[in-house]
């Protein structure tokens, strides 16, 4: 491992650091904010895993944030288990989940793949509609936690997880054979790498933090249904958080979300239907103009039209 | 009596279901392009009768024709000036601005015309006729005959014609039709408008059997691309024979197992169909 990697780990432990103070210098709604957005970072870290490096573009990782979501808010109110027992569970849950439709989905390729986790998404919604113990389509109502600041301190810890995690992918003999799976997955094989098991292992590490993000989440927001857990708009955002920034990188996702969220933030204080119009137009933007993400642009040093319009020419009929 | 009468609303519906997956089937096909503009393009079909219909007092079938050349330009439109620009990208990258394009659709559809249910009410709506006890809607029976006869329109267009021709030139090879002196672009951007066009059609009169959202569009996108994957993904007759194996599954499961799960059972066929013959009923093999 180089200097440089070692200067941007202890950069990165430094942040943390930084923001473990954060609570004692931000206001009160500053501290909502950068909730969700280690939220949002989770998750676009956590669909970087399959997405980015893997290059299985799943679309429907929001399942892996409700089931999460529900388990963490089941075991909080039927079974009054503490936040540390239901947490862990909701991210387990969603591992064991993510491991049970991987096997079967992740031998499908490309737009089959695409659309089979599309459809997971959308069915899951529907499943837990249909169930007694969630609530069905009233929800759930969570208990109140007095001290808030937790959740800004597990949302935070997580992150550093998940961040860690996509550091080891692109550092390990593991992630490599991720990115050879991504790059041709026949040569992959060919080359030994067992890819049904590192694909299935890279889907469930995905779909582990997802649901510890939709855990936290459940408890933070105090209130769940499958319309608010089970969203489409959850994937969409964690999908193009990660390619703004730059999918199949490990900092870009973390910049995604930084630039996406705050933006998208300010919009929606003004209209609700405004933040998700501009993700519309974020998505077939950053898709015609720079595919590879900040983070490429970044490491270009190029910051003139030339680079857009190369991206441009690149894929036109 | 009562299966036959599951049998035939089955039926009915699937015609709907048909010509929804034959657009998406045909830009698949041509441009390899997972369009999830489909279900936002269903939409606009919808509202567009609708308005039609309130505003002008227009009968939601004469003004088919209306809506399918509006449509057909919207879709020509977006094809040639946004998606052509990215047509040979990696599939996710295709998917990925056709969802952005989708979100933008659906946003602006809440904004303009907000998120009330509304639905298209001709007099005729309610009137039906039975048939040795069977119970036949008037409209169901129309929009079946309706997409029975746009399906095979559509498929002379195809078969018959010298644009259909250079069609299915394009979808075979992109390369050898642009050197034959095919414009590969504007074959793109019309296969795209027909594509639409089958789309804005099947919302037209989804929107007379249904209620109409702008967020109506989801699970049609989901629906269609069931349908299309299971008649086989490119093919043109797939779309047909799975819009029909849709209606029935979902019209028999709705009557004896319950109704709360059409979705799910329809999401569920697709993820086995997926994956044990991905190819479809009719499809031939990936190339």
């Amino acid at each position: 491992m180089s200097t440089k990697r070692w200067v941007s780990l202890l950069a990165g432990l430094g942040m943390v650091l930084l923001l473990g103070i954060a609570p004692e210098i931000f206001s009160a709604f500053m501290i909502q904010f950068l909730i969700n957005l280690f939220m949002m970072a989770i998750l676009a870290e956590s669909w970087n895993l399959i997405g980015g490096f893997t290059g299985y573009a799943s679309f429907g990782n929001a399942a892996f944030f409700g089931i999460g979501a529900y388990t963490t808010g089941v075991l909080l109110t039927r079974a009054a288990f503490p936040f540390a027992v239901a947490l862990p569970a909701g991210g387990i849950l969603a591992m064991l989940f993510g491991v049970a439709v991987g096997m079967p989905v992740l031998r499908l390729k490309g737009q089959y793949f695409a659309i089979a986790t599309l459809g997971i998404g959308e069915t899951m919604r529907e499943v837990v509609y249909n169930m007694e113990i969630t609530g069905a389509g009233t929800g759930l109502v969570m208990p109140i936690l007095r001290t808030p600041l937790t959740f800004f301190y597990v949302m935070l810890a997580i992150l550093a997880a998940a961040t860690l995690v996509n550091w080891w992918v692109s550092e390990s003999r593991f992630g490599y054979g991720l990115i050879a799976i991504r790059e041709d997955e026949d040569a992959a094989a060919a080359m030994g790498i067992n890819t049904p098991y590192y694909k299935t292992i890279a889907f469930a590490l995905s779909a582990a933090f997802a649901g510890l993000a939709g855990g936290v989440y459940a408890y933070w927001i105090t209130f769940i249904d499958p319309n608010a857990v089970f969203r489409m708009t959850t994937t969409i955002q964690m999908i193009i958080m990660a390619v703004f920034g730059g999918s199949g990188t490990v900092l870009g996702p973390l910049l995604g979300a930084l630039v996406l969220s705050s933006v998208s933030e300010l919009l929606a204080t003004q209209l609700a239907t405004l933040g998700e119009l501009f993700y519309g137009l974020i998505i077939i933007l950053v898709v015609l103009f720079m595919p590879k993400g900040l983070s490429d642009l970044i490491r270009q040093r190029v910051f003139s039209l030339k680079y857009f319009a190369r991206n441009l020419r690149e894929y036109r009929i | 009596m009562l299966i036959l009468q599951v049998l035939i609303n089955g039926i009915l519906l699937g015609g709907l279901y048909g010509i929804m997956a034959m657009g998406m089937s045909l830009i698949y096909g041509v441009m390899r392009i997972v369009n999830i503009t489909h279900g936002a393009l269903i939409m606009l079909g919808a509202y567009i009768t609708f308005w039609t219909f309130t505003l002008w007092g227009w009968d939601p079938f004469l003004s088919l024709p209306v809506t399918i050349l509006l449509l057909f330009l919207y879709g020509y439109l977006l094809q040639r000036f946004i998606l052509n620009l990215i047509v040979r990208a990696q599939m996710y990258l295709t998917l990925l601005i056709t969802f952005g394009i989708e979100v933008v659709m659906v946003n602006l559809a809440r904004i303009l015309w907000s998120s009330d249910l509304r639905q298209v009410t001709p007099s005729y709506t309610a009137a039906n006729f039975s048939v040795a006890g069977l119970t036949i809607p008037y409209v169901r029976l129309w929009v079946f005959v309706t997409t029975i006869m746009l399906s095979v329109l559509f498929l002379l267009l195809l078969e018959r014609t010298r644009l259909g021709r250079a069609i299915r030139a394009t979808a075979e090879e992109l390369r050898a039709a642009r050197l034959t002196g095919i414009p590969v672009g504007h074959v793109y951007a019309v296969t795209f408008g027909l594509g639409a066009a089958l789309a804005g059609a099947a919302g037209a009169m989804w929107g007379m059997l249904f209620p109409m959202t702008p967020i109506m569009g989801r699970p049609l996108t989901l629906k269609s691309f069931v349908v299309a994957v299971l008649g086989g993904l490119g093919t043109m007759m797939g779309p047909i024979v799975g819009g029909v194996a849709l209606g029935l599954a979902e019209s028999f499961t709705s009557t004896f197992i319950g109704p709360t799960y059409p979705n799910a059972i329809s999401f569920g066929l697709l993820v086995l169909i997926l994956i044990f013959r991905p190819t479809g009923v009719l499809g031939r093999r990936e190339r």
